[in-house]
């Protein structure tokens, strides 16, 4: 029998395994090249003295330095406080997914309206509620409304106060997505399963704790990680706008402080080791959500 | 116009899995043959091996006289209809079907005749613009199969493409597509789970078991003489009895024993079968139910007595499940879904005709039809049939 | 019904941010010290405060440019990653993955530095070559996703038909990507235009500036006029409610496909 040139190298699970590497190459590489690769340059340059042009290499000791520094310190417990408002911030938007998958009608108008506000700049949300914090603000117009007229607050200009303020501004921003997010997870439960524990004589709250929920539990996840991660970063648009960190260093954050001290201050080498202390905080968030909402993969 | 030949083609997964065991079979020409066997017995993989779409370990395979193990899809010129239809959803019927000679680059007008010429032939042509989703189960398969035929290759492969069809389609579809094949007259290798595909559609069946090929030959053939115990239990439905029995050989004559029951081997089969020469050894009785008949008149020879356990009245046909009265020591032997052999109480099917009156609980005289007698060792479970 | 009253209050909030930007936008400088008044003062005097019409272009030029990036990068990774096994590719797609969660300020230090060595500050490359890398692991995960529900016989088909591995890509993947694509670009681009700490670092020429840069400069001045400002910020906010709403339709079916699995 005749043998034709047999392609013995190329077969079709060689092509196969050749297309899938040239395909995924160019992401790889951007990856690595922009993401990876800067990790490890900031591992070295956060141990010398860095303006940006010249590094001067230190060593370690510039880690023990840093970490004497009360500003750090600071900023790490803003951003501590501001994972209170995490729950918050998954909790509203779960509420009103759920008001709108009961399909009350002209709920896909309210949908589009509740998902609006993701599509502005948070740095003209940031805007938006300076104005509504302000002295002369729209927050004060409605104290004086529901009869306080004697208070008023400025809760921007308090060390106090400030940080709830941004808090409460991050929790709107987030509404938009996250009630996206798991109107579509609502959307792609399975209505016999509801109908199978109703018949079995499951109440509301029942049907909603026991399959629900459980069935909700990825998009949590995926929404709980968006949301530190929007915590640890988008915020600084937020912060910038609003308060420029202060007053003091009330609402400065990491994100933020790794801004000034690299481009205010020009020490190139404190801000690396700030973005790698921001990173293992990012890193030990995602292990920790694994643990507490469950692993997927 | 080619034939096939899977020459000791074996197919192993990892370190142990084989899903195909050197399966050597030829199908000639414009041939129809059916590979049939139950889920895990190697068919769909030996299909994809034939397809390009899996790796030959080892062995030879060709088409045409040429060897193709190493031969991308592409090149092998063979076209394969899919269980799900893999139907390209965002082009037209039209485009799906025209979309293989589109790439070989065959001119428009060329591509719109062969399409239109597979549309009649399959009457699909007042589909030709509609997309998948707008059609029904058959109509896709169709399209499937048009897809197939306007490559006009040198064999066609076909993946169940019934299963997923409701009972009613399935009888047309089996029809029409062995229509369409003697039509064109190509090379078939056509997969399916379902042993009454098998027997209606194929010029001739290959039965595969667990990767190894258990016989292979024309549809009536294999249910005539089935080359084992798992062959003659796979093929005919409801499948043959299959009873363990004692052989005693007297002068000149054997009985078998079942229990307390006897029935005398008819001469002659000792001549065509090699049956165990040593009395008292065990043998398996294979008998068909069509071929258990009810004894009227007292004193038959070779009647057993039994006793209707269960009856299933199925319009055109009753089947009844009779057990052995007094069959301590007999064993029929079944084979399930997943080609194990499993062990039932005594049991023996028999078809009756639709006016039979048999009620459960009555005793029941039946013998068997002395020229279908089928004898398989009890060891092996091979057929002891000599040709 | 009250549901429906409690969906409205929920609106009212929503909406909120707008009524704030119109309603304060539409009075001159004076009249929003005095509380009150209606003018299109502010919307006329906006252009000669801050360069809008070339913010809004730049905006436009760098999203354009790096979503059709993220997309051209991230469509046949996903492929890859989610139908052609080769080896490593889960440990590959894992790593590219967990960058997701890389906040930028993270990197900020070495990755300016490096941008800047480039000379890549001056023009738009370096932000768009940020904004890629930034966009790439969502789009990637979310390819993957979605790629993963398309049936492995839809594949072979193409490939005894004849076809190879990138001719299925482009003409049997592509072709069934719309919802993925769709979902994709309305997310980056919200994500990249309104994005404020890209364009102020990464652009250091002032004729380039994004709009977002454009307004948090404006702000941040001294003689900063209220109702001009709530007007830019209108006009940043536009395009990607407009982006958003074109593509609506295509956002669920995408997110689904994406996390159903």
């Amino acid at each position: 029998m005749p043998t034709p040139p047999a392609r013995r190298r190329l077969t079709l699970s060689r092509r196969r395994q050749l297309a899938g590497v040239v395909f995924a190459l160019p992401a790889i590489l951007l990856v690595l090249g922009l993401i990876a690769i800067p990790i490890g340059q900031a591992v070295y340059y956060s141990m010398t003295q860095w303006d940006g042009v010249t590094a001067t290499w230190i060593g370690p000791s510039t880690w023990n330095q840093a970490l004497h520094n009360p500003t750090l310190w600071t900023a790490l417990r803003n951003n501590a406080l501001l994972l209170l408002s995490v729950p918050f911030a998954l909790g509203l938007p779960l509420g009103i997914a759920v008001l709108l998958h009961q399909r009350v009608a002209g709920w896909r108008i309210f949908r589009s309206i509740y998902f609006l506000p993701t599509a502005i700049s948070w740095v003209v949300l940031g805007l938006v509620a300076q104005r509504f914090f302000a002295y002369q603000g729209t927050l004060n117009s409605l104290i004086h409304f529901l009869g306080f007229s004697r208070s008023n607050t400025n809760m921007l200009g308090y060390e106090s106060t400030a940080l709830s303020a941004l808090g409460i501004t991050f929790i709107f921003t987030m509404i938009g997505t996250n009630t996206m997010l798991f109107l579509t997870g609502l959307a792609t439960l399975d209505t016999s399963l509801e109908e199978a524990a109703r018949i079995d004589g499951a109440g509301r709250w029942r049907i909603f704790r026991s399959i629900t929920l459980p069935h909700l539990r990825r998009f949590i996840q995926l929404a709980f990680v968006m949301t530190v991660i929007a915590l640890f970063s988008a915020l600084f648009s937020l912060i910038f706008v609003m308060t420029g960190g202060g007053p003091g260093y009330a609402t400065t954050t990491m994100e933020f402080l790794i801004y000034q001290t690299g481009f205010n201050q020009g020490d190139f080498g404190t801000a690396a080791l700030y973005g790698l202390i921001l990173f293992v905080l990012t890193a030990i968030v995602g292990v920790v959500q694994l643990r507490l909402i469950g692993s997927e993969e | 116009m080619a034939d096939i030949t899977f020459d000791g083609v074996s197919k192993v997964f990892g370190d142990d899995i084989r899903a195909v065991d050197n399966l050597s079979l030829h199908v000639a020409d414009g041939e129809f043959m059916v590979l049939v066997g139950p889920s895990g017995c190697g068919k769909t993989t030996a299909l994809r091996m034939l397809a390009g779409l899996e790796e030959i370990t080892s062995g030879t395979l060709s088409i045409g006289g040429v060897v193709v193990n190493d031969v991308l899809p592409k090149d092998r010129d063979v076209a394969m209809v899919f269980q799900n239809y893999a139907l390209y959803p965002h082009m037209t019927v039209a485009q799906n079907m025209g979309f293989a000679l589109k790439i070989r680059g065959e001119s428009k007008a060329e591509v719109q005749r062969k399409v239109s010429e597979a549309a009649t032939i399959l009457r699909l042509t007042d589909y030709l613009e509609r997309r998948p989703k707008a059609l029904s189960g058959g109509q896709r398969q169709r399209v499937a199969m048009g897809r197939a035929i306007v490559r006009n290759p040198q064999a066609f492969l076909m993946d169940e493409p019934l299963s997923n069809l409701d009972a009613q389609l399935r009888v047309e579809m089996r029809l029409e597509i062995a229509r369409i094949q003697r039509l064109l007259n190509v090379a078939t290798v056509y997969v399916t789970h379902d042993q009454i595909e098998a027997m209606t559609m194929g010029d001739r069946v290959a039965v595969m078991r667990g990767g190894v090929l258990q016989q292979v030959a024309t549809p009536q053939f294999l249910y005539d003489h089935p080359a084992n115990e798992f062959v003659a239990g796979f093929m005919g439905s409801p499948p043959m009895n299959l009873l363990r029995a004692h052989l005693e050989s007297g002068a000149g004559e054997s009985t078998l024993v079942f229990g307390r029951q006897r029935v005398a081997v008819p001469s002659g089969y000792d001549r065509t079968h090699a049956l165990p020469t040593e009395s008292g050894s065990d043998v398996v009785f294979g008998i068909r139910p069509e071929d258990v008949e009810i004894v009227t008149e007292a004193g038959t020879v070779g009647a057993i007595s039994t006793r209707v356990e269960r009856r299933e009245a199925l319009g055109a046909e009753i089947l009844v499940h009779l057990s052995l009265v007094d069959a301590d020591g007999t064993s029929a032997i079944t084979i399930d879904d997943n080609g194990a052999v499993v062990l039932r109480p005594t049991v023996l099917v028999a078809k009756m005709g639709p006016r039979a009156d048999v009620k459960v609980g009555d005793a029941l005289s039946v013998r068997f039809n002395p020229e279908r007698f089928h004898f398989f060792d009890a060891g092996s479970g091979q057929s002891l049939r000599q040709i | 019904m009250i549901l429906f009253v409690a969906m409205l209050l929920v609106a009212i909030v929503m909406l909120y941010p707008f009524w704030v930007m119109i309603y304060n936008s539409l009075m001159t400088e004076a009249q929003f010290l005095a509380g009150k008044g209606f003018s299109l003062g502010s919307w006329k005097a906006l252009t000669s405060v801050i360069p809008v019409g070339q913010e809004v272009l730049s905006s436009t030029i760098i999203c354009t440019a790096s979503i059709l990036i993220i997309l051209l990068i991230g469509l046949p990774a996903g492929f890859a990653f989610a139908k052609l096994r080769f080896r490593l590719s889960t440990v590959v797609f894992l790593a590219i993955v967990s960058a997701m969660m890389v906040p930028l300020q993270a990197i900020l230090m070495p990755e300016f530095v490096n941008v800047t060595k480039l000379g890549l500050t001056s023009g738009y490359v370096g932000a768009v070559l940020v904004y890629s890398a930034l966009g790439t692991p969502f789009s990637v995960f979310l390819f993957t996703t979605y790629f993963r529900g398309v049936p492995d016989e839809l594949i072979e088909a193409g490939i005894v038909d004849g076809l190879g591995y990138f001719g299925v890509l482009w003409r049997l993947v592509l072709p069934i990507a719309v919802p993925a694509i769709a979902t994709v670009t309305v997310l980056q681009f919200i994500q990249i235009w309104d994005d404020l700490l890209v364009g102020l670092l990464f652009i250091q020429n002032t004729s380039e500036r994004p709009i977002t840069v454009g307004l948090a400069v404006l702000s941040a001045g001294r003689t900063t006029s209220i109702p001009q400002l709530m007007a830019g910020s209108f006009i940043s906010a536009v395009p990607a409610m407009l982006v958003y709403l074109g593509f609506q339709r295509y956002l669920v079916k995408g997110l689904t496909m994406g996390i159903d699995r």
